[in-house]
């Protein structure tokens, strides 16, 4: 690990005001991901400023008129996911945050911090290899190399790397707004749709977030399928790993006909991939097992493999048919 | 097996257990040292080539800096003073990816360790062997004797004129041994004397290979180990790591400690190589074995060879007239790979005992009845007798307490909503011996009160030999338990084996029940009185009031022990889940049975067998470190790529015992349990799942993905 300075404030203007002065600090949070980094020598800054401090914690319902609930950025996983207000109305996002990580880690990893996590690429992680997302410019090992684990959708030449989040599948799912702090002191809202960004000629960029920018909260939207949701991972192990396909399933039902569909999937792509196109099939369909398979089937039709994880797409569309059955099901 | 009055066959709790949670047991890192000063490694990023250029200015010049060290200015070494795995810095060359080539010496970890990251180094790369699927036709004959073609009959005809036959190949992936403790050693000169703190699975062979490896004697080099976090055979041989500490520590007379990271675990401490098994099984249609060929092709370092003996079981376990057992290899630009868990057992009756399931599928008859019908009166292999096998009775008696009339013979059938249920057989073997081991008992009176110490170059793994070594001298010494003190894992104590191949717990025992026999014999004779019951050491200390008594004993395995084969046996069961939609294994149910002689301590002995099985569930299920041929370096680098089980991966565990008395291999009686926990566990699992499933994975480890 190199030397670098640490500061702590529990002033987010401040915080936001010691990054821009700083071109090499990087914000600081439950630091799961970060020092790991840092202890790779993957990411090199020279300040860590911490946010722990900072009074965004709080998980409340949003102002009367905007139906939902807020979830500070500086709250932990453990209490979100524990939490009687999301357990009941979003059991969804609670699900995928248990089905991530270890219990210690997740006590330790904010809901901010796990939203930045970088990807698990082991090239990514090895200073010896090439990879664009890490050192622009020097290739990417991963799409010629030990493939297993990447991208079946939306990848580039320049990277095939998987966003690793469990907790942003959900999120995907609930159409989840990402509220931030901007350097300006004005808030700016972003939808999760746009919040995470496919690699493109740019892999080094995993967001939209712009230098300086503080995630404050995550908002969720009210919805009418908590009851009707299902998160499914399918993993080498069955705990402690990350996923090789995961998906997020809300289902509204008007008896046993389907109103709206709302399905992400992780593990397949740069960003929690939406299943736009299984949704559109599924809209006013019957909740049947062979409804659930064509819309699975005419999604993963989409993919685009690479040479190690062709499984991937039958996997896409098990699982896919899996957690709507599940979903349907109803708890 | 638990006699009234004695300490031998109680499920005694680990002596050092309070130590152990508490944190107050020390392991090569917790020594303190006086003014200590941190080492860290720096490797190689080819996988074979020469350095040209070593720029290390920046890093001397980085703050706490101490020294760097490469093969410019290390000491000159004895390359074959019985360390593996090279990478001592002694010259520009690189022989594998992760290849130690420097050490920075520092006034803290986190100096050193950050300085590494200063050092510049340039390669002239050379095109490396790294691809072993494009090396395996080139394979070829081992160096070593034992590893000779071995045949009886003629197994090639045998299985081509055989009613019914079995012809795969069965591969294993690299595995990595990743014990706890990462391997960590703190050297401390005094003069021409050296101390190293080291976790060291044998003891007397870490100070001789230090010793001689550093142009030393070996009474200046001491070796300290009384706990280790686990090693699992890669702390059987040592590596560069021991004696490049003490290399570190004498360039800038301090002391140094070392402590790999965990990524540095997959390229400094040896593997599990990869094996390509392929088994040939001919039977007559009533399911006798006419011919069995077991035929290994792996991979050893480009300059030195280490192969498992996959062939092993192979040569033991069935009655068949033909038989042919070979093995070939391939020289890689990888680390030498070197003994793991049940070394070639635990691979090799993955490949065996799943084709004896493919064979038993065939005929039709039931995997249990298969190997019944096949059951050796005597080694095949020799014509020995055996000194026990109770193969027939842990099958049996296992078969009854899993509920193996439960099983449905056609796989698939058996299903919970979305989950396939499937059950699985298989047996494993693991030899029983007896090494040369000495140990000294010290007795000590004050009033009535008679105190005892055992003194042992052994090591305890974690497995318990501290506990069975006090429950031994108290029954043999006639004293509790609480009375008795037991040391170990030191260099000055009396040379012993060490617990590596199963032979710790025979060794050790058997030395320190022979030095109580003695003492006890020598006490008598300094009473000069006839008794007319024998009494123990302790009776006769306070009835000659004697304060300090002492002796050693210099214990060998009896003469006639090989003219018998002698070994433990096992047999696995296993209950499976898979999810038909997402590929996902569960072990839900796993029992163990073995036949494994006398069991000391049946409480450490269950930790054992269970800790072997869930080894072998990770072997099964998830655990592989992969090699990209592009680079040679492992594109597993962690934790989170390496799956070793879980809590939740595992279901519920048993483990049972026969019991089985049998002195040919040893006085005692004891054959050993460390191996064999892990023997035979692979394949019970794989033919659960095909059991389960009706698909049959000849590729470990079963991920999800090959389930589909
Ligand atoms: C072994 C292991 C296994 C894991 N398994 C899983 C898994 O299966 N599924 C899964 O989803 N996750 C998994 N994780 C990842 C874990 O969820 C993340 O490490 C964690 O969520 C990161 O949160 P943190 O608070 O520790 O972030 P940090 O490491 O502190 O920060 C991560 C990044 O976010 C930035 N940041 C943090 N907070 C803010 C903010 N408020 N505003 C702007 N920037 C910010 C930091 O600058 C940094 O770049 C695993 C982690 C480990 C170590």
């Amino acid at each position: 690990m190199r030397p670098f300075k640490y500061t702590n404030t529990n002033s987010s203007s401040d915080a936001i005001n010691l990054l821009i002065k700083n071109p090499n600090a990087s914000y600081l949070a439950g630091g799961t991901n970060l020092i790991d980094l840092m202890k790779e020598d993957v990411e090199k800054p020279n300040e860590l400023i911490d946010l722990t401090r900072l009074a965004l914690t709080k998980i409340a319902l949003l102002p009367t008129g905007q139906n939902g609930i807020s979830i500070g950025a500086l709250g932990k996983n453990t209490e979100a996911a524990n939490h009687p207000m999301i357990r009941e109305q979003y059991p969804l996002l609670s699900k995928a945050i248990l089905a991530g990580a270890s219990a210690q880690i997740r006590n330790m990893a904010t809901n901010g911090g796990n939203l930045l996590q970088r990807t698990r690429c082991s090239y990514f992680y090895d200073t010896a290899m090439p990879c664009n997302k890490r050192n622009p410019g020097s290739g990417c090992a991963a799409k010629d190399g030990f493939n297993r684990m990447h991208a079946i959708f939306g990848w580039s030449e320049e990277c095939v790397a998987v966003y690793p989040s469990d907790m942003a599948v959900a999120l995907s799912a609930l159409d989840a707004n990402i509220k931030v702090i901007q350097p300006d002191g004005k808030f700016r809202s972003i939808s999760i749709h746009d919040f995470h960004r496919l690699p493109e000629q740019q892999p080094e960029l995993d967001n939209t977030l712009k230098r300086g920018e503080l995630i404050s909260s995550i908002e969720l939207p009210k919805n009418d399928f908590a009851n009707h949701s299902a998160y499914i991972k399918v993993r080498d192990r069955n705990s402690y790993a990350f996923a090789l396909v995961s998906v997020a399933a809300g289902v509204v039902l008007n008896g046993n006909r389907i109103v709206s569909a709302h399905i992400a999937m992780g593990g397949v792509a740069h960003k929690p991939w939406r299943a736009r196109k299984a949704e559109a099939l599924l809209k006013g369909k019957m909740a049947t097992v062979a409804n659930f398979e064509l819309a699975a089937q005419a999604e993963m039709e989409q993919a685009k493999p690479l040479a190690q994880n062709k499984f991937k797409v039958a996997m896409g569309k098990n699982t896919i048919v899996s957690a709507l059955s599940m979903a349907t099901k109803g708890t | 097996m638990e006699e009234k009055n004695k300490a031998i066959g109680k499920g005694v709790s680990r002596i050092e257990g309070i130590l152990k949670i508490t944190g107050k047991a020390t392991y090569a890192t917790d020594y303190p040292a006086k003014n200590m000063a941190y080492a860290v490694l720096f490797k190689s990023t080819i996988a074979s080539g020469t350095i040209t250029s070593l720029d290390t200015s920046a890093a001397e010049k980085s703050q706490g800096v101490l020294a760097v060290i490469t093969h410019k200015n290390a000491p000159k070494l004895n390359l074959k003073g019985g360390l593996r795995g090279g990478a001592l810095l002694q010259s520009p060359e690189i022989l594998f990816h992760g290849q130690h080539i420097g050490i920075v010496v520092a006034q803290s970890f986190e100096q050193a360790t950050h300085a590494a990251h200063l050092i510049h180094v340039e390669y002239q790369k050379k095109e490396g062997k790294t691809d072993f699927d494009k090396l395996l036709p080139n394979a070829e004959m081992p160096k070593g004797k034992e590893l000779a073609d071995l045949v009886r009959g003629d197994a090639k005809a045998a299985f081509e004129n055989a009613a019914v036959r079995v012809e795969e190949i069965y591969e294993t992936p690299i595995e990595h041994h990743h014990p706890m403790e990462p391997h960590s050693t703190v050297a401390v000169w005094e003069g021409e004397q050296l101390t190293l703190y080291n976790g060291s699975q044998i003891i007397n062979g870490a100070q001789t290979a230090a010793a001689s490896t550093l142009n030393l004697k070996p009474e200046q080099v001491r070796i300290i180990s009384p706990f280790i976090g686990g090693g699992f055979g890669s702390k059987g041989g040592q590596w560069a790591n021991l004696v490049l500490t003490a290399v570190a520590a004498k360039m800038v007379n301090r002391p140094v400690k070392l402590a790999l990271t965990r990524q540095q675990m997959f390229n400094s401490v040896g593997l599990r190589q990869r094996n390509h098994q392929k088994i040939s099984l001919g039977a007559s249609k009533d399911g006798i074995l006419q011919s069995l060929s077991h035929q290994t092709t792996s991979h050893t370092a480009v300059d030195s060879e280490y192969l498992e003996p996959c062939g092993d079981c192979s040569k033991i376990m069935y009655e068949v007239p033909n038989s042919l057992i070979s093995y070939r290899v391939v020289p890689m630009n990888v680390i030498l790979p070197t003994y793991t868990r049940g070394p070639g057992k635990s691979t090799g009756s993955f490949a065996l005992e799943s084709a004896m399931d493919e064979l038993a599928y065939k005929l039709n008859i039931d995997p249990i009845e298969l190997r019944l019908k096949n059951e050796p009166k005597k080694d095949p292999s020799n014509g020995k007798p055996w000194s026990s096998r109770k193969v027939v009775e842990c099958l049996k008696e296992g078969a009854k307490a899993f509920g193996w009339d439960k099983r449905k013979a056609e796989p698939g059938t058996n299903k919970i909503g979305d989950d396939l249920v499937g059950y699985g057989v298989a047996c494993g073997t693991y030899p029983a011996r007896q090494r040369d081991s000495s140990a000294v008992i010290k007795l000590t009176k004050k009033g009535n009160n008679v105190n005892a110490t055992v003194e042992i170059a052994a090591s305890d793994l974690g497995t318990g030999t501290n506990t069975i070594l006090a429950q031994t001298a108290a029954d043999g010494l006639g004293l509790a338990m609480e009375n008795i003190t037991v040391k170990l894992g030191d260099s000055n104590l009396p040379p012993a084996a060490g617990s590596v191949g199963s032979v710790g717990a025979a060794s050790f025992a058997n030395a320190v029940n022979d030095a109580c026999t003695k003492i006890t014999d020598e006490l008598l004779a300094k009473s000069g009185k006839q008794f007319f019951v024998r009494p123990t050491a302790k009776d006769l200390m306070i009835s000659e009031n004697v304060s300090a008594f002492e002796t050693r004993a210099d214990a060998k395995a009896p003469t006639q022990a090989d003219q018998y084969s002698a070994h433990s046996f096992n047999a696995n069961f296993a209950e499976v889940r898979v999810n038909a939609l997402t590929g996902m294994v569960k072990v839900t149910r796993f029992l163990a049975v073995t036949g494994a002689g006398r069991i000391l301590n049946p409480k450490t002995a269950r930790s054992q067998i269970i800790g072997g099985n869930i080894w072998g569930i990770g072997m099964a299920l998830s655990e592989e470190s992969i090699i990209d041929p592009r680079w040679g370096n492992f594109a597993t680098r962690s934790f989170a790529d390496y799956h070793v089980p879980t809590n939740f991966d595992i279901g519920k565990l048993d483990a049972m015992f026969i019991n089985e008395e049998d002195k040919i291999p040893n006085k005692m009686g004891v054959k050993g349990i460390g191996e064999v926990g892990i023997v035979g566990v692979a394949a019970a699992v794989a033919n659960a799942v095909f059991n389960a499933t009706g698909k049959r994975i000849r590729h470990l480890p079963i991920t999800p993905d090959k389930l589909l």
